[in-house]
């Protein structure tokens, strides 16, 4: 099932998002302006002006997230618009991680996260194979029926999926949250697509050569699709990281809190609605780093991601 | 070392077209058998069930003494090589050679072993680190070769191995395999050989026997002599050769003991003897008359009176290509475009736009039945 993410600090979750999706842009982008060379300057130039623009707008929460976080709380409501502080103070980042455990915080959802993503990863990868290089009778129907719970709100799984897990005695544990997610319509969905491009004439010659299915997937199909699934990997793990609204329904003890419900437990849901700003902010900033640097060590596999296939057209 | 028999093979796709109807094939142990037949003929289709890459909707395939319908790829005894080379692109020529040797659970040392060897013979030692992205496609064609050799397999596949590469590299590539195939052999590793091509020169130059198919169905399975020289069918006729066989509707007529051949402008031929005497229960109706383009030769005396001849004809010469070595004419006669195909001399006065008289010569005319179209003469 697919949980709808609605952190409180919105500029946190939004941020990530937009800031992979132009720098994923801006990368292709550049890929085809080597490509066309005949592409006159000046529709170059309108091109860049505009991502950069685009790009400008969609860090600026970021950044004025980043700089808040070290402005005092009075100077966020008297100058919002002011981007720099006047006076760069660390002290929210201490102050913040002295009133809650924010550590730990970031380690359920590191955790929750990335066992979540793995298991996505496997089954997403083994369904996506079946129903693209298998010949089995209701292939096209069982797409079919992916692509239809594709379609389907994920509130309106919340409740049964709820009652599953309580029947199963896994609410309120991590264990219930990476269960309920572990299946990705999305993933299937990806990489049915990037695995349609790998050439059948692969498949026959490594059967041909005495593999199993399963042999198939994981040393031909998967390895040329590192780029594809470094992408999945990424997203998967950002929204499950960031995941609110389910957890919070799901998760009661303090300590399993994940850490968007953490931020908000903490800051503004004990009547202080508004006090903390500058540490709602600092916290945010450091639950940001893990993603930041995943994304880094992706990136360079997301964009190797267009190479020879191995055979000739 | 394995014979490979297709019994009353059937193929119908899923979406209900029925590519292949009932082959029956007999190939020796160590033939090196072709496939050639116009594009969508079921080539493909029949090579891959074989393969055991498609199922087999009726019929037999027996490799060696088994009968392998229900056996996956891997234990057939095959190897294949594709059009596309197939070749993994994240893994070293060697891993790709390797791949397969290491699903067989061989010993390290003999998959180096038959890699080296392999490697050897066909020149591809110095890439043996390469991927195959940084190679050419004539590297990768050999690469694919390796990587079907190495396994030792009783029967190889090939599926058009050699339409991607450019003209040159197709002859040079060709030339190895017939050279692989003659070194197995000389090694005593009977190899069986199934090779699909639509290009007809491959398929007369590899092939110690030529299958021609079309739509579905085997025309005729021979050696290459013999499909030249006595096609079973107008099919084959036409097809082989190049320039094609020129074919023509006729009717056989009989005057004064003699049977000609007689075309719609009324321009008649004389069927030799032992040709009438095939055809004596054919008179008065029509047939398709087939004449290579080497058989008709230009007349250089044409002030002869060609009708008492009985294999001379005036012809309209429209077009004249050189090959260098040897001239084609296209030329008309009556309303049938024809084809002539003569050596270069150039004392010759032969022009385009010209009038000129042909020698057809009849005893290599060829005969079909105009609704079967099978051959008439032998
Ligand atoms: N998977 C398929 N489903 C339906 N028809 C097919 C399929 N593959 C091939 N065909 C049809 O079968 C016929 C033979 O195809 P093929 O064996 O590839 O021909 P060839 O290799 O001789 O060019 C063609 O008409 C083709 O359109
Ligand atoms: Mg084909």
């Amino acid at each position: 099932m697919t949980t709808q993410t609605i952190p409180l600090p919105r500029a946190m979750q939004q941020d990530e998002k937009s800031t992979l999706t132009v720098l994923l842009a801006l990368f292709k982008q550049r890929k085809t302006v080597t490509n066309g060379v005949s592409k006159s300057i000046f529709s170059k130039s309108l091109k860049h002006v505009f991502l950069i623009f685009s790009g400008l707008i969609m860090v600026f929460p970021f950044v004025w997230m980043l700089m808040g976080s070290m402005k005092s709380n009075d100077e966020i409501f008297s100058n919002p618009m002011n981007l720099f502080p006047e006076q760069f103070r660390w002290e929210s980042f201490i102050e913040a991680f002295n009133s809650a455990p924010f550590g730990l915080y970031i380690m359920n959802s590191f955790t929750v996260a990335l066992f979540t993503t793995l298991i996505v990863i496997v089954n997403s990868a083994m369904f996506a194979y079946a129903i693209t290089q298998l010949k089995f009778r209701s292939q096209t129907l069982l797409y079919f029926v992916v692509m239809a719970c594709y379609m389907l709100p994920g509130a309106v799984t919340y409740i049964p999926s709820y009652i599953t897990l309580a029947n199963l005695g896994l609410l309120d544990s991590h264990t219930g949250l990476v269960i309920s997610n572990a299946a990705s319509v999305f993933g299937v969905f990806y990489l049915r697509q990037v695995f349609l491009k790998v050439h059948p004439s692969l498949i026959e010659a490594a059967r041909i050569d005495g593999a199993g299915e399963v042999k198939i997937l994981w040393a031909i199909v998967l390895p040329q699709c590192k780029a594809a699934l470094a992408t999945l990997f990424l997203i998967t793990f950002i929204t499950n990281y960031n995941s609110y609204m389910w957890p919070s329904l799901l998760i009661t003890s303090q300590d399993l809190n994940l850490i968007a419900t953490g931020i908000r437990q903490f800051f503004i849901a004990e009547g202080n609605y508004g006090l903390n700003w500058s540490q709602i902010m600092a916290a945010s900033s450091i639950a940001v780093l893990p993603l930041l640097t995943l994304f880094i060590i992706f990136q360079k596999t997301i964009l190797s991601g267009i190479a020879d296939n191995g055979v000739k057209e | 070392m394995a014979e490979v028999i297709l019994r009353q093979v059937e193929k119908q796709y899923s979406n209900g077209f029925k590519a292949v109807h009932g082959i029956d094939l007999t190939i020796k142990e160590g033939e090196f058998m072709v496939f050639v037949g116009p594009s969508g003929c079921a080539k493909s289709t029949t090579l891959r069930m074989i393969a055991g890459l498609e199922d087999i909707t009726a019929g037999e395939v027996i490799i060696g003494d088994r009968c392998v319908n229900h056996l996956p790829p891997k234990d057939r005894g095959i190897s294949m090589v594709f059009q596309n080379y197939a070749l993994y692109p994240h893994m070293s020529v060697y891993e790709n050679m390797a791949f397969g040797l290491r699903q067989q659970k061989l010993e390290k040392l003999e998959i180096e072993r038959r890699i080296n060897e392999a490697a050897e013979t066909l020149e591809i030692t110095q890439l043996l680190n390469n991927k195959p992205g940084e190679m050419s496609g004539g590297q990768r064609q050999r690469v694919a070769l390796g990587r079907a050799m190495v396994r030792k397999p009783d029967v190889f596949l090939f599926d058009e191995p050699l339409s991607n590469l450019d003209a040159k590299l197709r002859v040079s590539t060709r030339i190895s395999i017939a050279q692989l195939h003659q070194d197995l052999k000389a090694e005593g590793q009977n190899a069986t050989m199934i090779y699909v091509t639509h290009d007809q020169v491959e398929a007369m130059t590899l092939g110690d026997r030529i299958c021609v198919l079309n739509q579905g169905r085997i025309m005729q399975v021979d050696t290459p002599m013999n499909l030249y020289h006595l096609p079973a069918n107008k099919f084959v006729a036409g097809f082989i050769g190049s320039p094609a066989m020129n074919l023509i509707v006729a009717t056989l007529i009989k005057e004064n003991e003699h049977v000609y051949t007689q075309l719609a402008c009324g321009t008649r031929f004389l069927l030799p003897d032992d040709k009438a005497q095939k055809v004596s229960d054919k008179i008065g109706q029509k047939v398709w008359f087939g004449m290579r383009p080497e058989h008709i030769s230009t007349v250089a005396n044409t002030s002869q009176a060609p009708s008492e001849q009985g294999d001379i004809a005036l012809t309209h010469i429209n077009v004249i290509e050189s090959m260098g070595n040897e001239l084609y004419l296209y030329c008309k006669l009556g309303n049938e475009q024809i084809i002539s195909r003569i050596p270069f001399n150039p004392d010759d006065s032969v022009k385009h736009n010209e009038d000129h008289y042909m020698k057809f010569d009849m005893s290599h005319c060829h005969l079909f039945d105009i609704e079967t179209e099978q051959a008439l003469l032998y």
